[in-house]
């Protein structure tokens, strides 16, 4: 069921800075969605403008259908879990977590048990009475959340919730979001710009740049066939080279010819080719598809990252469980399901039509 | 520890001497038995006795205290409000030209602001009485407390502000239960600092008092021109004592407080 929809929103700054270009996206309830981009490229300000902090200079917001471009922050069914948390320092774990109760007028004897559910759901059972200054940032943090779901919101917001925790804690959080997320059924729109936090948590991902979508839908698609080279590089690491689409299914570059899973181009086009580096296989160089020499490997713990380059001066990135020779050929294997053709200047909407039309020749001829 | 270096030390309560000796010598004499600070003479309270008796210079010190007080929680109010409205000031233009106005009366002299006064209430012809010293020290008092506001406002997070929006809170719940908690200790500072300047303002007050109204600062001068009494002494000891009463208070208490605030990180059981 639609939740929240942004029509055609633009922000312009009154310097002339254009922070998002006509956005339109649709929410869905009971989902976890992440607006992924680096800095600057306008998801805090999407983030922003739906919790109603700032306005947009055109373009309408609908919550379930209602317009609520007018609605006033206080008064939207919608609750924040801000970036450096903005818990009161004035009020202790309990206070915090009460205030929205408190500004609604309810009962003291429903504030009590509601915030300590709250609390043991974020697994602070205990630390009502604490100082915030007491309190380590991952407690911080979960008593932000804490009193933002108190309010029962029917969507929440973090906006780069995760980003001031130390690495361990932030694996720990993303799990124990994902978790609250699941168990309270809520909407949940998560603002971040580290990839691999976007692809764990999210049922759908919002990829952002210079205040425009650049593509949306599942970690998998996303991560599997990006529209275009800027979602390519921000979404993990990637080979992007140069290629022609000789025909459908046969592309060729690094001046080979190539089988692979794409059609629906024009004969000859000018594409740019992706493979991710834990698709290629290190194999004995007359095995290989494409010969190369490594040049450079760093031992990352759990694989080696090398670089190489080719024939051609192309450099390679691969990703591989042993560890190689320096400056001797090696052959590079992979399938034709592991490359990936995107075309230039396609949009998302040019991109999802290209593989429906031929996904369905597919099945025709099946 | 390593020992400090002895002309440090020496430093330290040469400069000390300085500036406690004159009051210890007016407190010492406050016991003398005779009328001036020439010798001691024999111990005695005779002097805390008569002061004790005189009506009129209490009655001036619960005065003074009472102007203090009210003027200033009076510039305290105005101040911060002051200071609320320079820091949402549009442009940074704006802002620091607010800021200016503000400081250039911080650093006038006294006599100035005192006389500007003077003229200003008999042009409007305005008694000299109370009220026209309330005023002025009230007007005195607002820039300090702008001055000691400002960098609460300026430190305070303002997604704290979001945070109470967000939560439901209207425009005078965020500015009640977020922004003035926030601000709080600015705000007693500012308080206090206004109180001392108050207490001790002799030039401003010296120019609007009228015949009904004097402050101590002004009837201690009046008195000491028509030669020392040792009952100014006498009050002078008293005060110094209840200020020195009152900052080991507040000594203690901030030591006490900050303990407890440590021992509880450390997770001591108290």
């Amino acid at each position: 069921m639609e939740i929240i929809k942004l029509q055609n929103i633009t922000k312009r700054y009154d310097d002339g800075f254009v922070a998002l270009n006509d956005i339109n996206l649709t929410i869905e309830s009971g989902k976890f969605y992440s607006l992924l981009g680096p800095s600057g490229s306008g998801k805090t300000t999407i983030l922003r403008i739906i919790a109603g902090f700032t306005q947009a200079s055109s373009g309408r917001i609908y919550f379930k259908g209602k317009d609520m471009t007018e609605v006033d922050a206080a008064k939207r069914p919608i609750n924040t879990v801000f970036q450096n948390y903005a818990l009161f320092p004035h009020l202790n774990v309990f206070e915090n977590v009460a205030f929205g109760l408190k500004i609604k007028k309810k009962p003291a004897k429903e504030i009590a048990p509601a915030v300590n559910e709250a609390l043991h759901l974020v697994r602070l059972d205990g630390y009502a009475q604490r100082e915030i200054a007491e309190l380590s940032g991952g407690q911080q943090q979960r008593v932000a959340i804490a009193r933002a779901i108190v309010n029962q919101p029917e969507v929440l917001l973090l906006d780069e919730s995760l980003s001031a925790l130390d690495k361990r804690l932030r694996k720990e959080m993303q799990f124990e979001l994902r978790a609250i997320q699941k168990k309270l059924g809520i909407t949940f729109i998560f603002v971040t710009h580290d990839q691999e936090e976007a692809l764990s948590m999210s049922d759908e991902i919002f990829v952002l740049n210079d205040g425009e979508i650049q593509q949306n839908g599942s970690p998998v698609d996303i991560y599997d066939e990006p529209v275009n080279d800027f979602v390519a590089r921000f979404i993990g690491d990637s080979n992007i080279l140069p290629g022609r689409m000789i025909r459908d299914f046969e592309v060729e570059f690094a001046n080979r010819h190539f089988k692979c899973a794409d059609a629906g181009m024009r004969p000859n086009e000018k594409v740019e080719v992706v493979i991710r580096p834990e698709d290629l296989d290190v194999v004995a160089p007359d095995q290989g598809k494409l010969v190369v020499r490594a040049q450079t490997q760093l031992f990352l713990g759990d694989h080696f990252e090398i670089k190489a380059i080719d024939s051609d001066e192309h450099e390679w990135l691969v990703h591989s469980t042993n560890s190689v020779h320096l400056n001797q050929p090696l052959g590079l294997f992979f399938d034709p399901e592991d490359i990936h053709v995107m075309r230039l200047n396609e949009s998302q909407e040019e991109f999802d039509a290209r593989l429906e039309q031929y996904e369905d020749d597919d099945d025709e001829k099946q | 520890m390593k020992q400090r270096h002895l002309g440090a030390r020496l430093y330290l309560i040469v400069l000390l001497l300085v500036l406690y000796l004159p009051i210890f010598y007016l407190i010492y004499f406050s016991f003398s038995s005779g009328q001036n600070m020439n010798h001691f003479q024999h111990f005695t309270w005779e002097h805390y006795q008569t002061l004790f008796n005189d009506s009129r210079l209490l009655a001036i010190m619960l005065q003074t205290l009472l102007l203090a007080l009210l003027s200033g929680l009076i510039a305290t109010t105005v101040g911060t409000f002051g200071a609320i409205a320079i820091e949402a000031a549009r442009s940074k233009r704006e802002k620091s030209s607010l800021l200016a106005l503000n400081n250039v009366l911080m650093v006038s002299p006294d006599v100035i602001i005192g006389a500007s006064f003077l003229i200003f209430f008999t042009a409007l012809g305005l008694s000299l009485n109370f009220g026209s010293v309330l005023l002025s020290h009230v007007a005195f008092s607002i820039p300090i407390v702008v001055l000691m506001v400002l960098p609460r406002i300026k430190e305070m997070d303002a997604t704290l502000i979001d945070a109470a929006k967000d939560l439901g809170a209207s425009s005078y719940q965020v500015f009640s239960q977020v922004l003035i908690p926030a601000i709080m200790p600015g705000i007693l500072a500012g308080f206090f600092m206004a109180l001392t300047y108050s207490l001790d303002d002799f030039a401003v007050t010296f120019f609007v008092t009228g015949n009904g109204f004097t402050t101590l600062s002004v009837e201690i001068y009046s008195r000491a021109r028509q030669g020392i009494d040792l009952e100014v002494n006498a009050l002078s000891a008293i005060i110094f004592l209840v200020v020195l009463i009152g900052v080991l208070i507040y000594y203690f208490l901030s030591v006490r407080s900050s303990r407890t605030k440590h021992n509880r990180r450390i997770g001591v059981k108290l």
